[in-house]
């Protein structure tokens, strides 16, 4: 589903992400973690087509984001980290504009939005133009609309900022629920324990290159420490020693 | 490669420009309903002073048209000329800089680029809204004075019914020549851009006041001359260019006018005012093509290229004159100091800020400087000043009210920092008004100043002009400050939302009000003496209330109003204010 092939991005002299190769197939939820400045974020901006890589690829079902934008995108559902909304559109229209880019059948795309609507509990504030949401409600309907035409593929740039204990909760219902349908989740988190609690694969960044992936159970093998928490695992994993040792290293 | 999930499919590119026109559509109709319903006030201000500024225009305009037409028929072609070449000028850069804010640093255009629609259908959705912003000036500035130019020249209904049609394609030309120019310095000249628009923008702007001050810099006797309106004119004749479509425009728009030869020859004239038309259309409509084209290549291209530069880190070293104003003082006064200074940072590094203030000003002492080349009688040059003081003061206020008046709305999002520090509340009202009062009474008193010494007004006039001046100065920072902190807007992070809102609106009308009051006062013992001078025992008011307000007693009674008005501006809204940011709850 998702293929980066010897993907390398760099900002003028600085290396963001260093041939990258990593492929993420059908049905897996995969949490990348990293420090601040990993390289997370360009990984995430090249994977929805934002960004072009300086060398290699990325496919999506199969389509290169350079070449093939357009297709790519049809199969991509994406919530960024700053939700972005009309201000002067409604919840509501929100996703009709969003349903109708997608090409949506009108009826189909009636019946989505109204179970979207209901599964984010959307309906009290639907009707309301988007500048007067929270930061919450914002993040909800970009979920919302992120899954109305049914994506191959999902990309979650820090999900959960903003969102109150209940919408976390759909959330990971709603990710768990996917994924065991064929959704595959590429996700970018700082919150280590919803990606110890839901993620297949993990893959961890460190100054653009990837250092881990595997399950948690593999790196904690890997690492032969004493610890069990991923949080324990993944500080060892960063630190300036772990650079300087290679502890970690593939 | 997977086939895509049956609910959805890739658009035709009709179908993405039906989609877009309907967001368009439902934007514009939430726009004007929460305008109706929560800025009624700012919405009736604005039909009314833009139905005044319309109607001044026009009538300016029909005047001037009256006098060339009698005298210099020929001189309209090179007017129109000059005046539509300008346009196209800035139609380019504003056009170009609207679609590279549009196109590469908005969120919607991040959110566009991760949907599946065509690039070619975005740049054209950004365009259209690129256009609408960077020519409403030229629809309200041209449209009148079109109409005169057609209303004075007696022309046929055709005419009046072709302006729109001329000049929605004029428009369209430049402004596509402007996205072109801007994907085309984004996608493969990203690093050079800035440096290219600056090196343009310095070019165009150094033109520009080559023309101005060439043509005006005169000695005083050439000015209106004939030699004075040949000279100028052959200056003009570079805009007379067949290949620019300036000319097609004029052209086509004084071909429309022609019923010169009778009723006869308008149906001629008509015919080959639509050629032109079509000229416009056709060279808008292909460079339209041409713009798509590009954008189907380069605009994903550029928008990774801007994405990938890193901006620069610069290091900031705390000036001298910061230093200078935090250890100037004593050690109580230091927290204000310190907020002015913060102030004074913030102001320096943000350049929509200074370049505007930088700009305007700029202007006006251009203008001044050349205000001795048209000859004045002393009524006039009386007059003149005091209109210059009151250009002055309303420039200042649109400053005030703009930069200054959101002020403590913006500090609400950090409010956490200045709440917890060990500063009074009163302090952050007194700092904003000493900023802004020290910040405008230099430049306004300056300008003043020399718009005076340019007009050759005695000393007691400039002394007049001065205090009226300092109490613009006292008053406006006091509306705006005091109004700011009486209605601040702590939730929204943009200050021109927060200046075009209810409070800002209310600070822009109280300060014209102010001004107009404050210039009256000030100019009506001055205006009285030099009527009654000029006219003598005839025509001026030589005895009574009138011959006493004439005098120096009215001088000192307006003055001394003039003060009592501007202190009363000053401090009656921040007092206002004072209390109810003491209170307030963020």
């Amino acid at each position: 589903m998702i293929e980066f092939d010897h993907v390398t991005r760099t900002y003028g002299p600085k290396t963001a992400v260093a041939d990258l190769t990593l492929a993420i197939p059908r049905g897996e939820l995969f949490a990348m973690l990293g420090p601040n400045g990993a390289g997370k974020t360009t990984t995430i901006k090249m994977l929805v087509g934002l960004l072009r890589p300086s060398r290699g690829n990325v496919r999506v079902s199969g389509y290169d984001l350079v070449r093939d934008p357009r297709n790519a995108h049809l199969h991509i559902g994406y919530v960024p980290d700053e939700p972005c909304l009309y201000d002067k559109l409604t919840g509501r229209e929100f996703l009709w504009f969003i349903a109708d880019m997608f090409g949506m059948p009108r009826h189909l795309a009636g019946e989505r939005i109204a179970a979207e609507i209901e599964h984010f509990e959307l309906g009290e504030f639907a009707d309301d133009l988007a500048e007067s949401y929270s930061l919450g409600m914002k993040q909800r309907l970009v979920f919302a609309s992120s899954l109305l035409h049914d994506p191959d593929v999902l990309v979650l740039d820090e999900p959960m900022v903003g969102l109150d204990p209940r919408s976390v909760r759909i959330v990971k219902d709603l990710l768990k629920a996917r994924t065991r349908e064929g959704m595959t989740v590429f996700m970018s988190t700082h919150t280590l324990a919803m990606a110890e609690e839901m993620a297949d694969r993990v893959g961890i960044m460190v100054r653009g290159q990837l250092r881990f992936l595997g399950t948690v159970d593999e790196l904690r093998d890997q690492m032969a420490l004493e610890t069990t928490s991923l949080e324990q695992l993944y500080l060892e994993l960063t630190s300036p020693r772990a650079a300087e040792t290679g502890l970690g290293s593939p | 490669m997977t086939a895509p999930a049956q609910s959805c499919r890739l658009l035709p590119y009709e179908a993405e420009s039906r989609v877009f026109l309907r967001l368009r559509g439902r934007v514009a109709w939430a726009t004007v309903r929460s305008m109706l319903s929560g800025a009624r006030l700012r919405l009736s201000l604005v039909v009314l002073l833009s139905a005044m500024f319309w109607g001044s225009l026009y009538g300016l305009f029909f005047e001037a048209f009256t006098f060339l037409d009698s005298l210099h028929a020929e001189v309209i072609s090179l007017l129109f000329n000059a005046f539509f070449s300008s346009l196209m000028v800035m139609l380019v850069f504003s056009t170009g800089i609207l679609l590279y804010g549009g196109m590469y640093c908005s969120p919607e255009a991040k959110l566009l680029l991760t949907l599946p629609i065509r690039e070619e259908a975005v740049f054209s959705h950004k365009f259209q809204e690129a256009v609408w912003f960077s020519s409403w000036g030229f629809i309200l500035l041209g449209s009148p004075m079109l109409v005169a130019y057609g209303v004075v020249r007696d022309s046929p209904w055709t005419y009046f019914a072709l302006l729109l049609p001329f000049m929605v394609s004029f428009v369209v030309i430049p402004a596509t020549l402007g996205g072109i120019f801007c994907m085309l310095m984004v996608a493969w000249l990203p690093r050079l851009r800035l440096h290219a628009m600056t090196v343009a923008c310095i070019a165009v702007a150094g033109g520009l006041i080559w023309m101005v001050w060439s043509t005006l810099s005169v000695s005083r006797a050439d000015t209106m001359s004939a030699a004075w309106f040949e000279q100028t004119f052959s200056r003009l004749s570079i805009t007379e260019q067949k290949l620019f479509p300036s000319w097609w425009l004029s052209s086509g728009l004084i071909e429309a006018a022609r019923r010169d030869d009778g009723a006869a020859a308008v149906w001629p004239a008509f015919t080959e005012a639509l050629k032109f038309l079509a000229l416009l259309i056709a060279n808008g409509m292909l460079l339209q093509l041409l713009a798509g084209w590009l954008a189907a290549r380069c605009y994903r291209l550029g928008y990774s290229q801007l994405s990938g530069e890193v901006p620069a880190r610069r290091r900031r070293r705390i000036s001298w004159i910061d230093q200078a104003l935090v250890n100037a003082g004593t050690a109580a006064g230091r927290p204000l100091r310190l907020l002015v200074v913060k102030d004074l940072r913030l102001f320096r590094r943000d350049i929509s800020q200074w370049s505007q203030f930088v700009i305007f000003f700029g202007l006006l002492g251009l203008y001044f400087l050349n205000v001795r080349s048209f000859n004045y009688n002393n009524t006039y040059a009386s007059m003149i000043g005091f209109l210059n003081l009151a250009v002055v003061g309303l420039i200042l206020s649109t400053f005030t009210t703009r930069f200054v008046f959101p002020m403590i709305s913006l500090e609400g999002r950090r409010f956490w920092i200045l709440g917890l520090l060990p500063v009074h509340r009163d302090h952050i009202v007194w700092s904003k008004f000493l900023f802004s009062f020290v910040g405008g009474l230099l430049p306004c008193c300056g300008l003043v100043l020399l718009s005076d010494v340019m007009l050759g007004l005695s000393s007691r006039t400039i002394l007049i002009h001065e205090i009226a001046c300092l109490m613009l100065c006292l008053g406006l920072s006091g509306i705006a400050v005091g109004l700011g902190a009486r209605m601040p807007d702590l939730r929204e992070p943009s200050p021109s939302k927060i200046a075009s809102g209810f409070g800002g609106t209310l600070s822009l009308v109280i300060s014209s009000l102010f001004i107009m009051v404050i210039v009256v006062v000030a100019a009506l013992p001055t205006h009285l003496f030099l009527v009654s001078h000029a006219f003598g025992a005839a025509g001026g008011p030589q005895r009574g209330a009138l011959a006493w307000a004439a005098g120096p007693g009215g001088t000192i009674v307006s003055m001394a109003l003039v003060v009592a008005i501007g202190l009363l501006a000053t401090f009656v809204p921040l007092f206002l204010g004072l209390r109810s940011f003491r209170e307030l709850e963020p």
